[in-house]
């Protein structure tokens, strides 16, 4: 990152610190600048510095510059080329020259020249699309980003930002340079073609290159405008060859060759597929020492690697992902599987229904997959019936794994203890042995003997049960203990003896209690009455169904596990 | 459901607020067992409690057995209404020690 000190250092860059070409060049750059030049001026500028004439008809009589005859002196170069493509052939070699390669402690020159020379050849190739001048662009793009190599031989620290620099396109490369450096490219090479007595137009469209459409002399001249637009647009050409994202650069420079020339797609492409090999004829005209050129399909072909492999990265995480699903979906699949089966043999632990004049019937509808609820009933040797209903706190796995537990004890124990307040005492016993985070059972449990009619029966902690008589009558039998699992050696003690003779008794766990009907409030005991009392002409088996499924409809959803149970007791022939 | 913890003389009492279901009770069972497990006396404050399930209730067992295992001091004040009826339904209003008021409980524990 650049600190501010950094930035103001180049805001304070003075002519002097610029660096110069030799006198004899600029001497020579403004005479060939002006309206006419002199053999003898010239021919005494040449015994002046004899190597920079021998290099300079060196540099015109390459293939590059394409005589067709060999020019052996200044005059003979102005009247073979003339004065204005002289001028550029010294500048392009005071250019080269200005800045000694090495000046710039760990800066590749190299790269620097290959990008200049990319946006000069660029220039020319894009001026001779459109009949412009394509010397002067030439000469103009080698140029035109001289100011940035400039910035890196004043202030030789910043030259790391080259690399991240010349991968990112024009605009942004602009944008940071104000960033990094306080100023840009453009403003230096500005100052610098004032110290090097430079053309006015050249010294405008270096100077606006990047801002063309506020340049006040391109809004009234055509010609600097248009050579101002192919330096812009030729920097983008230029980037595609060392750009980060080389796919999305050629069509961003596809859009703005089209924008501003009205290029087909087809001209640019030939434009690109010459770049590399004119580089190297230029490079070597100048006596620039670059790298072999990659040409420009194998720039894309490389780029369009990398998109493939990106987008292979991408394809790769795609298939991860869906394998992901379906590992997820594999292992959702696997829990149903398991929990149906866990439903299975929870319903097998429920009683199965027997002859339709048994005297005990029972239901229970899971709000999930597994219950919490459970209910029992089984016939002892002597006629009598044992019979429960109970609920475990809580729901889900848990409840229902306490549910097959404290199912199996009474059923077992069941069969031995016929006092139902002794066998509560036990199953309370061994569930507290094995308490695990506070669950606890509500039971209610007793024995039907259908012999008299009579019932001994304990409420821990459930919902009252519900005795109804024939004549309309409603008792509710409250707890008289609490719930199984949470002290031990707790006593359960019997509700009063009830009698069953033309009676019937409902048991229900608090999923019918706390029950809520079209959106109104929980049932409660008086809302459960209600339901019952208006389903009780139907025979047990449906009218508990009935019940039920006023708690399933559209409107209604099911919150929790719903469990009954209903005992009808002898000589009733209607039901109650 | 809210729940906060607060050091009132001997005990750490825990306000639960709205409704203790099977969606918040596991909050109100970590937050009982985090300060009975730090050896504190616990007083659960159900006073502005609006409807308490079984889990919830689960979670008040829980605190209670594990107090009663420790031989620290447990129990429930200024029940409400809603939270009493349940209590009361299952009979744990005779399980649990409850007290109108902490200062009630703080005197007889």
């Amino acid at each position: 990152m650049t600190t501010m000190s950094e930035a103001a250092a180049f805001e304070q860059i003075k002519p002097s610190d610029l660096p110069s070409p030799p006198q004899t060049a600029l001497q020579i750059l403004r005479a060939c600048s002006s309206d006419v030049v002199t053999s003898t001026e010239l021919s005494a500028l040449a015994e002046k510095d004899p190597v920079l004439t021998a290099e300079l008809l060196r540099v015109v009589n390459t293939a590059f510059f394409g005589l067709s005859r060999t020019v052996q002196s200044l005059n003979h170069a102005v009247t073979i080329l003339g004065q204005r493509s002289l001028r550029n052939i010294v500048l392009c070699i005071s250019v080269r020259d200005a800045i000694d390669n090495h000046a710039i402690p760990g800066f590749d020159s190299t790269e620097y020249w290959e990008d200049s020379l990319r946006r000069a050849v660029s220039s020319k190739l894009l001026a001779e699309r459109i009949n412009s001048r394509s010397e002067d662009c030439f000469t103009a793009g080698l140029l035109q980003d001289f100011g940035l190599l400039v910035l890196f031989y004043v202030k030789p620290e910043t030259a790391h930002y080259w690399q991240e620099l010349r991968g990112l396109d024009p605009d942004t490369r602009y944008e940071k340079e104000q960033q990094y450096f306080g100023t840009t490219h453009t403003e230096v090479i500005q100052m610098l073609a004032e110290a090097w007595d430079l053309p006015q137009e050249l010294s405008t469209v270096l100077g606006a290159h990047h801002n063309c459409e506020s340049c006040e002399p391109c809004k009234t001249q055509s010609e600097t405008h248009t050579l101002c637009e192919i330096l812009y647009c030729a920097d983008w050409m230029s980037t595609i060859f060392n750009a980060d994202d080389k796919p999305k650069l050629l069509e961003q420079t596809r859009q703005l060759l089209g924008n501003k020339f009205d290029l087909a797609s087809e001209g640019i492409s030939e434009c690109l597929n010459t770049l590399s090999e004119e580089v190297e004829s230029a490079a070597s005209s100048l006596g620039l020492r670059i790298n072999k050129q990659p040409n420009f399909e194998e720039i894309m072909l490389q780029a369009n690697v990398k998109l493939a492999e990106a987008n292979l990265s991408y394809q790769e995480l795609t298939w991860k992902l869906e394998q992901t699903l379906r590992e997820r979906d594999d292992l959702a699949a696997e829990l149903d599987r398991e929990l149906e089966l866990a439903r299975e043999i929870q319903e097998s632990l429920l009683p199965k229904n027997l002859t339709d004049d048994f005297p005990v019937t029972g239901i229970n509808v899971s709000a999930r997959q597994l219950s919490g609820d459970f209910y029992d009933y089984f016939q002892l040797k002597d006629g009598r019936i044992y019979f429960n209903l109970a609920d475990v706190s809580g729901k889900g796995v848990n409840a229902a794994l306490l549910m097959a537990k404290t199912s199996s004890l009474f059923h077992c124990l069941g069969k031995h203890i016929h006092e139902p307040d002794k066998l509560l005492s036990h199953i309370n016993n061994e569930l507290c042995e094995t308490a695990i985070r506070g669950m606890f059972v509500t039971m209610i449990a007793g024995i039907y003997d259908p012999k008299s009619g009579l019932v001994k029966m304990v409420n821990a902690g459930n919902p009252p049960a519900l005795l109804l008589t024939r004549d309309g009558k409603a008792q509710a039998i409250d707890a008289t203990a609490s719930p199984l699992g949470i002290l031990p050696n707790t006593p359960f003690p019997l509700a009063k003896d009830i009698t069953l003779t033309n009676n019937c008794l409902y048991l229900f766990s608090d999923g019918a209690t706390e029950g809520v009907l079209d959106g109104k409030e929980m049932l409660g005991l008086k809302g459960v009455l209600q339901l019952i009392i208006s389903h009780r002409d139907k025979a047990p088996r449906e009218r508990l169904q009935a019940i039920v499924q006023q708690f399933q409809t559209a409107s209604n959803k099911l919150h929790d596990d719903i469990t009954m149970v209903l005992i009808e007791g002898p000589k009733l022939n209607t039901s109650c | 459901m809210e729940c906060d913890a607060r050091t009132e003389g001997d005990f750490t009492v825990i306000s639960l607020q709205g409704e203790v279901d099977l969606h918040f009770s596991p909050r109100a069972r970590e937050i009982i067992l985090k300060h009975l497990q730090q050896k504190q006396h616990v007083l659960v404050d159900l006073s502005a409690v609006d409807y308490i399930d079984s889990s919830g209730v689960a979670s008040l067992v829980e605190g209670f057995q594990h107090a009663r295992t420790n031989t620290l001091k447990f129990a429930l004040v200024g029940v409400s209404d809603a939270a009493m009826q349940i209590l009361q339904l299952s009979r744990l209003d005779k399980v649990f020690p409850i007290f109108v008021g902490i200062d009630d409980a703080a005197t007889q524990l």
